[in-house]
């Protein structure tokens, strides 16, 4: 774990970002002073402390202007009906898409959002039989059963997690796991179910996890405004504190959806601004406070239980060859049935469409897969299986399994730029191509200048630091691939 | 092993950029500085690597078979980018739209200057040097200069996106702040935003 009692000065400055989401919590918004405290705490510079701590779109820096629940204004609410009232507060995606539209603060995931479930969303296990195999087996037999199911993680980029774990052990030092449950995709809310529903299955895996990895620093990063998932998880932890040597740190910050690339996250956590890092060196070299570092998502975590528990080829029994198993989508937007779908990998995105009852007003006129770094498709011209990598040339991606699902034509040039402006707001600022062109791709289209939004879209896309840049093109090139007479 | 750079072999040399410029390539760069680390913000040192658009700033030439600076889409994309960075600077106090190094490249790169405007903030209060926002690109060299050469951190880069600004700490003028005046960060800009007092006239 992060040991908060260490004398060294690395460590300590992990403890700015929870100081900081504390002080948040307790007054409602961050004062300089406050801030300064905090980088006290963690014994970071002032200056260094003001860059982290301004850098997070959930941290106010003014006390807030009314008490009313704040209107979300994501886009599943949006293509519900949310609209913006004059004098009223709005705020970004609150990830109750399937309850769209909301407003007010995060709630507990609801039982009967769990539209359909399988091996990962099926009722928890009261015993840890799976981590007593885990435990039975040395590190390298558990790495090659993970192998053998060729488990991917489910973050979005399907890496496979035995190579993973394999290149940061091959280091030959003390190893760190970080488990991003940071999840500020608008209109994806997996992580919440599993972690307000199903948190045991997420601790055994983190569990086995531990088994293998024997990590030096363990923890698990929860988005900041996701009270009741973290709150589960950590009663969930203290229920389940003796399957861990020492328990796992969780540790929430202020929001931002860069934090889903992994260098940034370690930035978060040590208490830097949050912003990509080079690579190489990659994090599985050197990675927190320079540790070879594991970053997992909760739902690959998850799959572990699964997979000690049952057999290989149990496990293969759903999904593809290459991709087997199940993932979570999250279904929202347009349909009758929202919530959380588990579906083996592979499944066409018509079978998903069908059982979430696409367009109550009519058949479904475009999908977004893959959120603001995937892209748009319309269902009645392509009917992908959804699997790792591009489902479409122009950007949809299955990414971490978000589906938007648009019912009227109409709908598809606010969506896109919605999307557009999304990355452009979200964009840390670090490099020139992202900071400085992704809002003027959103700017141009919205002017009606496809072409230079597709110029400027290549060049995002090819010269940006790191994945959010690189896939803030998708939902421009898709949306004017398949209706460009919407943006004339 | 050597590398290929535009139809050259040669032996790679730390990074690619390291390689390109050891052969005489004048191939711009505006956050790489020659005493730092690589940040890899500004993109402006984009070259085909193995086919594909790359930092050449950010990449270790080992184990690289080939570079191609002169691509048809790696130098337009290149242009854009520098387009897009010399539309962050508006007039400052050195009295050119454009000044330093980005005014060189740009003309390298016959790019048209960005309009001129009224600078948004300038910070004279220290004793030496003068911080001009309307002159910053946010390459970041001086925020490494002081953090990670001098371990002073007197500044930071506060905000995010587009709204990112070079600070010395929360509503801190350059002389409450604890910077020392080492002079560290003024020899790292390559723009005329941090420059020694007088340097103006």
């Amino acid at each position: 774990m992060v040991d908060h009692g260490s004398p060294n000065p690395l460590w300590e400055r992990s403890r700015f970002l929870p100081a900081l989401h504390s002080a948040h919590e307790r007054d409602g918004w961050l004062s300089g002073a406050a801030v300064i405290d905090a980088a006290r705490v963690a014994r970071i510079p002032d200056a260094e402390a003001w860059e982290a701590a301004t850098s997070y779109p959930e941290f106010r820096f003014a006390p807030p202007a009314s008490d009313g629940p704040a209107t979300c204004m994501g886009l599943s609410c949006v293509l519900n009906g949310a609209v913006a009232t004059p004098g009223a507060a709005t705020q970004s995606c609150r990830f109750r898409c399937y309850d769209a539209p909301v407003s007010g603060a995060e709630a507990p995931f609801p039982e009967e959002h769990i539209r359909l479930a399988g091996p990962l969303l099926a009722a928890d296990i009261p015993d840890f039989g799976a981590l007593e195999r885990a435990r039975g087996m040395p590190a390298e037999a558990a790495l090659a059963l993970i192998d053998s199911a060729s488990l991917r993680g489910r973050g979005g980029a399907y890496f496979p997690v035995a190579r993973k774990w394999r290149s940061a052990l091959a280091e030959g030092r003390p190893v760190a796991l970080v488990v991003n449950a940071e999840e500020g995709e608008p209109g994806v809310f997996k992580d919440r179910a599993m972690l307000c529903l199903r948190p045991r299955r997420f601790v055994e895996g983190l569990a086995i996890a531990c088994q293998v990895l024997a990590p030096a620093a363990l923890v698990v990063f929860v988005n900041g405004e996701a009270a009741p998932a973290r709150a589960s998880l950590v009663a969930t932890l203290a229920d389940c504190a003796a399957l861990f040597r020492e328990p796992p740190q969780v540790m929430s910050g202020g929001g931002g959806y860069v934090l889903g690339e992994e260098t940034t996250l370690l930035n978060a956590i040590e208490g830097r601004k949050p912003v990509p890092r080079l690579r190489p060196p990659y994090p599985v070299e050197s990675g927190l406070f320079g540790m070879p570092t594991v970053i997992n998502n909760v739902e690959s975590i998850a799959n572990l239980a699964l997979l000690f528990r049952g057999s290989v080829e149990g496990y293969r029994e759903r999904g593809t060859p290459e991709a087997p198993g199940t993932r979570i989508f999250s279904v929202s937007g347009r349909v009758a049935r929202p919530g959380a779908y588990e579906f083996a990998l592979g499944t066409p995105l018509s079978t998903i469409l069908a059982a979430a009852g696409a367009g109550p007003a009519g058949p479904a006129i475009a999908v977004l897969a893959g959120g603001p770094s995937g892209g748009f498709l319309d269902p009645s011209r392509v009917d992908p299986p959804m699997l790792p990598g591009l489902l479409h040339q122009t950007g949809a991606v299955m990414g971490s399994g978000g589906i938007i699902v648009l019912d009227q034509l109409s709908q598809v040039r606010p969506a896109a730029l919605a999307m557009a402006a999304f990355n452009a707001a979200e964009s840390c600022g670090k490099c020139t191509p992202c900071r400085e062109g992704a809002p003027l791709m959103a700017d141009v289209l919205a002017r009606g200048d496809a072409s230079r939004a597709l110029e400027l879209a290549e060049v995002v896309g090819a010269a940006s630091l790191c994945g959010l840049g690189q896939m803030a093109p998708g939902p421009v090139r898709s949306a004017l691939h398949f209706w460009p007479e919407q943006f004339r | 092993m050597t590398i290929r750079v535009d139809g050259h072999e040669v032996m790679p040399r730390g990074s690619v950029l390291d390689t390109i410029l050891a052969l005489g390539i004048d191939l711009p760069h505006l956050c790489k500085d020659d005493h730092l680390p690589a940040i890899g913000a500004c993109r402006t040192c984009l070259v085909l690597v193995d086919g594909r658009v790359a930092a050449a700033c950010s990449v270790p030439a080992e184990g690289v078979v080939t570079v191609d600076t002169l691509d048809e889409r790696v130098v337009r994309i290149r242009r854009v980018v520098l387009a897009l960075t010399a539309a962050m600077q508006v007039e400052g106090p050195a009295g050119g739209p454009l000044c330093g190094t980005t005014a060189a490249i740009l003309a390298q790169a016959s790019i048209a200057p960005a309009p001129v405007a009224e600078p948004e903030h300038i910070d004279a209060s220290g004793p030496f040097f003068t911080f001009n926002d309307a002159a910053c690109i946010l390459c970041g060299r001086c925020v490494v200069a002081c953090q990670d050469l001098q371990h002073i951190s007197a500044i930071g880069m506060a905000g995010r996106g587009r709204a990112t600004r070079v600070t010395p700490g929360a509503s801190v003028s350059f002389r409450e702040s604890i910077c020392t005046s080492c002079g560290s960060c003024v020899a790292a800009c390559p723009t005329t935003a941090l420059a020694p007092k007088g340097a103006a006239s």
